[in-house]
């Protein structure tokens, strides 16, 4: 044997610091992100974590103290928090489904050659490029009787006994953010959607219409396959988006009437900021963090049994 | 089984048009190949036999109904693509089933069809498998599997061997010759090799910026190529051809060394001489028809291709038998075989010699 040699004892601390380095190399072309990450994600979570069992507010006299788990005791029996976590189901469940549904038919429109298709690519976006404030403060003028169309039109149509603002009513107030927030989320869908739909070969829908496919047929059985595995990401991270996304409810309704548009993100950003409870606020962030962590949790389990191609 | 049929078909792109008028009649479980440089047109023609281009003008007939206007879907013709184009998603079961799931067939015929299907290709150990875990000629046999479980009235190949390696190709190839024979299907198959041209087709098209040069079995392509372009395009090595000129029974083709063609009945006209390779032979003295310098030997074992440049003609290409101790720098008398030369005149169209049938075109 040749390669006898190289295990002769006197080469073997040699050896043994190549293999360390070559182990810890990858790590030190990593450090500057993980460095980073640590001092702007891990750093921050670990120190909101601990407010969350300590009793941490601005306004009473006493500092900080460890209180356990009071405060999650607390969470359990507050009905402001259950009904914010109920609205936070709602606001979330019903935005992304709309924002994705419209944002495929979207896709699918894009992908089909038509005259000015580039340019209208890069319009759609322009909902995305704005502010999320400012769509806040645009809807809610829409919604508004006074100065706004929307009322008007419900009401024509018959929908409105009379021309109310929408987002006064606490029955119907959370469609108002909703449906802002869904004009707002349709050209991310679109466009990540299209991005993906356009990476599917030619050939397969060749190859599909040749095996006597119909345009239903492949859609559902080439399209969807191929789409499953962005769509289920993309839903993800949006969903984890929305859920945290407090700026349309908190300009268009302020979480009333009655808090009945009160989302969680709302609810810590008054508890935080208005009523300065840091300890409370950071209770309901754990809270939230841990039902998303579940969620996340289950659509990456969902998406390994998907083909990736 | 299915008769296909185009009628003065043309083809344009807005203002360029591609193919302009295009005959040809494919009959009843025959195999046709369509041979031609990268753009002449023979992708196009299969793609527009399936459906998935538009006919600009002109009629397709299958089984003399008019198909023109009908979608690949409604034209049971089944295609087997370059890139294989499975679907990534399913195994190769479904791959091969598609069809038959598509047209919501029987549970049960769909799996015995595949099984059935997948032994004859020698797959059933692969079927649930997704196309990422097979090799390349088990894909490209998946692909020919989902287009024989469909029975369909004609095959259609698009350089279906052309992504395998050399060896495999060979392999793919003696196995679609059998499953013609076995199916006894109509086949239209495209490819620029044309050593699967010559092996596999009843009938070669040859075509070049989207017309037809020539049909013909591989035979008659290659002893009577109808033009200049036919005869440079099929055979390897190419057909020796130099210009010169017909004058008194001999081509004259560098001023010295007439080369005399008692078949041929002329007037005096400017010709092209082409003779292929293994149609010359080395000769002494009297017999040699012309000299040259041997400037390359390559030797293949079974035959030795040598070039020799010969003054005022250029390189001529002999192919000798077995190893020949040609060397390279040796002066060798070359002669050529009467009977097997082919003239062609100024346009590039063959000319007919006494006791040869004219080509047929």
């Amino acid at each position: 044997m040749i390669t006898k040699n190289d295990n002769a004892p006197d080469t073997l601390p040699g050896r043994f610091q190549a293999r360390f380095g070559r182990l810890l190399e990858p790590y030190i072309y990593l450090s500057p992100a993980l460095v980073l990450i640590a001092l702007v994600m891990f750093i921050p979570l670990i120190i909101g974590i601990s407010f969350s069992f300590q009793k941490y507010s601005l306004i009473s006299a006493s500092g900080p103290e460890w209180i356990g788990f009071a405060n999650f005791e607390k969470l359990y029996g507050d009905r402001r928090f259950w009904n914010a976590a109920r609205n936070t189901l709602f606001w979330t469940v019903c935005s992304v489904v709309l924002q994705f549904s419209l944002g495929l038919g979207l896709a699918l429109l894009l992908n089909r050659p038509f005259f000015g298709r580039r340019i209208v690519q890069a319009l759609i976006l322009l909902p995305w490029a704005v502010p999320g404030f400012l769509t806040g403060l645009t809807w809610a003028w829409l919604f508004n009787p006074i100065i706004g169309p929307i009322s008007h039109w419900m009401f024509a149509l018959g929908l409105f006994s009379q021309p109310d603002s929408l987002l006064a009513d606490p029955q119907y107030a959370m469609w108002g953010p909703i449906v802002a927030n869904v004009w707002y989320g349709i050209p991310c869908f679109g466009v990540t959607l299209l991005a993906a739909l356009q990476s599917i070969p030619d050939e397969l829908y060749e190859a599909g219409a040749m095996d006597g496919a119909s345009a239903w047929q492949s859609f559902t059985k080439i399209t969807l396959p191929f789409l499953a595995p962005m769509i289920a990401i993309t839903v993800l991270l949006r969903t984890i988006w929305v859920a945290n996304f407090a700026d349309l409810v908190f300009i268009m309704t302020g979480g009333g009437p009655a808090n009945s548009t009160q989302i969680l993100p709302n609810y810590i950003f008054t508890t935080a900021f208005r009523k300065l409870d840091f300890g409370y606020a950071a209770a309901i962030s754990v809270a939230l963090l841990v039902l998303l962590f579940i969620y996340a949790g289950i659509l990456l389990h969902m998406r390994r049994t998907l083909v990736k191609v | 089984m299915a008769k296909i049929e185009l009628q003065n078909v043309a083809k344009s792109y807005a203002a360029l048009e591609i193919m302009s008028d295009l005959s040809l009649t494919i009959e009843h479980g025959e195999f046709v190949v369509l041979v031609g440089p990268s753009g002449c047109g023979k992708s196009t023609l299969l793609r527009m036999i399936a459906g998935l281009e538009s006919i600009t003008k002109g009629d397709l007939y299958i089984d003399s109904d008019r198909i023109n206007d009908k979608a690949p879907r409604d034209r049971d013709i089944a295609m087997v693509f370059q890139s294989y184009a499975l679907y990534p998603h399913m195994d190769v079961a479904r791959n091969m089933g598609f069809s038959l799931e598509i047209r919501k067939e029987d549970k049960a015929l769909k799996t015995d069809r595949v099984q059935r299907i997948a032994d004859k290709l020698g797959l059933d150990t692969f079927l649930d498998r997704l196309p990422k875990a097979l090799s390349g000629g088990q894909r490209q046999r998946v692909a020919m599997g989902r287009a024989i479980v469909r029975d369909p009235k004609a095959f259609l190949f698009d350089e279906p061997l052309s992504n395998l390696d050399a060896s495999l190709r060979v392999g793919m190839r003696l196995e679609i010759a059998r499953l013609h024979r076995e199916l006894g299907a109509t086949m239209v198959y495209v490819t620029h090799d044309q050593v699967e041209a010559m092996t596999l087709a009843d009938r070669i098209v040859v075509m070049n910026l989207g017309n037809i040069e020539q049909v013909g079995t591989p035979i008659e392509l290659y002893e009577t190529p109808a033009n200049l372009f036919v005869a440079n395009f099929i055979g390897s090595p190419n057909m020796n051809l130099f210009e010169g000129a017909f004058r008194d029974g001999s081509v004259v083709i560098s001023s010295d060394n007439p080369v005399s063609l008692p078949d041929y009945d002329l007037p005096a006209q400017a010709v092209h001489f082409g003779i292929r390779p293994e149609h010359i032979r080395l000769a002494e003295g009297d017999r040699a028809d012309c000299t040259g310098l041997v400037e390359v030997v390559e030797r293949l074992g079974s035959d030795t291709i040598v070039y020799a440049n010969v003054d005022g003609w250029g390189i001529v290409v002999v192919r000798l038998n077995g190893t020949a101790d040609t060397q390279i720098g040796d002066s060798i008398g070359l002669h050529f075989d009467r009977a097997q030369v082919r003239l062609f005149d100024a346009d590039g169209k063959a000319i007919a010699h006494a006791g040869q049938s004219p080509t047929r075109q």
